[in-house]
């Protein structure tokens, strides 16, 4: 799933009331996992609220809805932003990589993020990890790939932990073979990339 | 028994053998999963029934002992007769966040009021939901469990 597709999503408790909508996504900060959304009120003037919702209490992300169980979910939005900033060691951006240049280790530029790709599992309440970044594929890699000659999106998986800046995200060299341009294949080529890594160090 | 078969049934009181009324809705409690009063209108005074003091729902009409328990609802029931309470119509969202369609009918059981199925989706793509999977119904959406 793409997170921009979260973004204006109704926020729907069990009992079936919608309490707000999703403004933003918020990063944990080293940019590996949602830690949480920014609400806003529903309808179109609404603006946005003081409250935000932490990932830990989302129930279910689907495409059409997030579900929390009542709305004791929300709590102030410094907090939501606060711990997840506080998650990593690492300094990083607040994880807002939309933009950013992403270059491999061997410094090559791929391309320029425009979206974030994510994978969760509603079942077993783990966190929703970012799994790999839709880019526009700089000249480079549009060269290097066969398909990229149609598409200049195209999606790229990462490893677990990465290096993030305000400017740049560092990926090793290795994911630009994973690169694909079709999002129901991806999930297999994240899971291929990421075991290649494991066996390689 | 499909409540679009129910609805406008008459209500007869067996002590007059009058028509006292016609099935015009139904009140559904997410907390029991069940039918708790029906709905009426062309009654003379009191617009629901609570489902326990019915004393049957047959094939053909409805029956009551005495218009004495047609009346207005109670603070309960008014709340589930608002249109947050409504079900038929309304969105169903699975809580995984999928859109499951609208709740076209609802399947009850015609001894205990019991919500069975609720029938969900468009004539093409029609599904249905045990009633046991209900979590809630609210202003957005009628919440059911993933399977």
């Amino acid at each position: 799933m793409r997170t921009s597709e979260i973004a204006t999503l109704p926020v729907v408790t069990l009992a079936g009331d919608d309490v707000a909508q999703v403004k933003d996504v918020v990063f944990s900060a080293d940019g590996g996992a949602v830690a949480g959304f920014t609400l806003a009120g529903r309808g179109l003037l609404a603006g946005p609220l003081k409250q935000g919702l932490s990932w830990h209490h989302v129930v279910g992300l689907g495409p059409d809805a997030v579900m929390i169980a009542d709305d004791s979910a929300l709590e102030p939005v410094d907090t939501v932003i606060a711990a997840a900033s506080s998650t990593s060691a690492g300094a990083g951006s607040g994880g807002n990589v939309l933009g950013d240049r992403v270059l491999t280790d061997t410094g090559s530029d791929l391309g320029k993020v425009s979206d974030v790709v994510i994978e969760y599992d509603n079942a077993d309440g783990g966190p929703c990890d970012v799994v790999g970044y839709e880019i526009e594929a700089s000249d480079a890699l549009k060269a290097s790939t066969s398909k990229g000659s149609k598409h200049t999106r195209l999606l790229l998986p990462l490893p677990d932990t990465l290096a993030v800046s305000s400017e740049h995200v560092m990926v090793p060299a290795s994911a630009e073979g994973f690169v694909s341009d079709d999002l129901a294949g991806f999930g297999a080529a994240v899971q291929a990339f990421r075991t290649q890594l494991k066996g390689g160090s | 028994m499909l409540y679009s078969d129910l609805k406008g049934r008459k209500l007869v009181d067996t002590t007059s053998a009058d028509t006292v009324g016609k099935v015009d809705g139904f009140l559904l409690d997410p907390a029991t999963r069940s039918v708790v009063a029906l709905e009426f209108k062309k009654t003379d005074h009191g617009s629901v029934v609570a489902w326990s003091d019915l004393t049957a729902v047959g094939a053909d009409a409805v029956t009551v002992g005495g218009v004495a328990v047609v009346v207005e609802p109670d603070d309960r029931l008014a709340d589930l007769a608002t249109k947050d309470g409504t079900v038929l119509k309304k969105r169903v969202l699975s809580d995984a966040g999928e859109d499951l369609g609208s709740v076209h009918d609802i399947d009850l059981d015609p001894e205990s009021g019991a919500l069975l199925e609720l029938i969900v989706g468009e004539k093409k793509h029609r599904v249905s939901i045990a009633g046991s999977r209900l979590l809630g119904v609210g202003s957005y959406a009628v919440v059911v469990a993933h399977e």
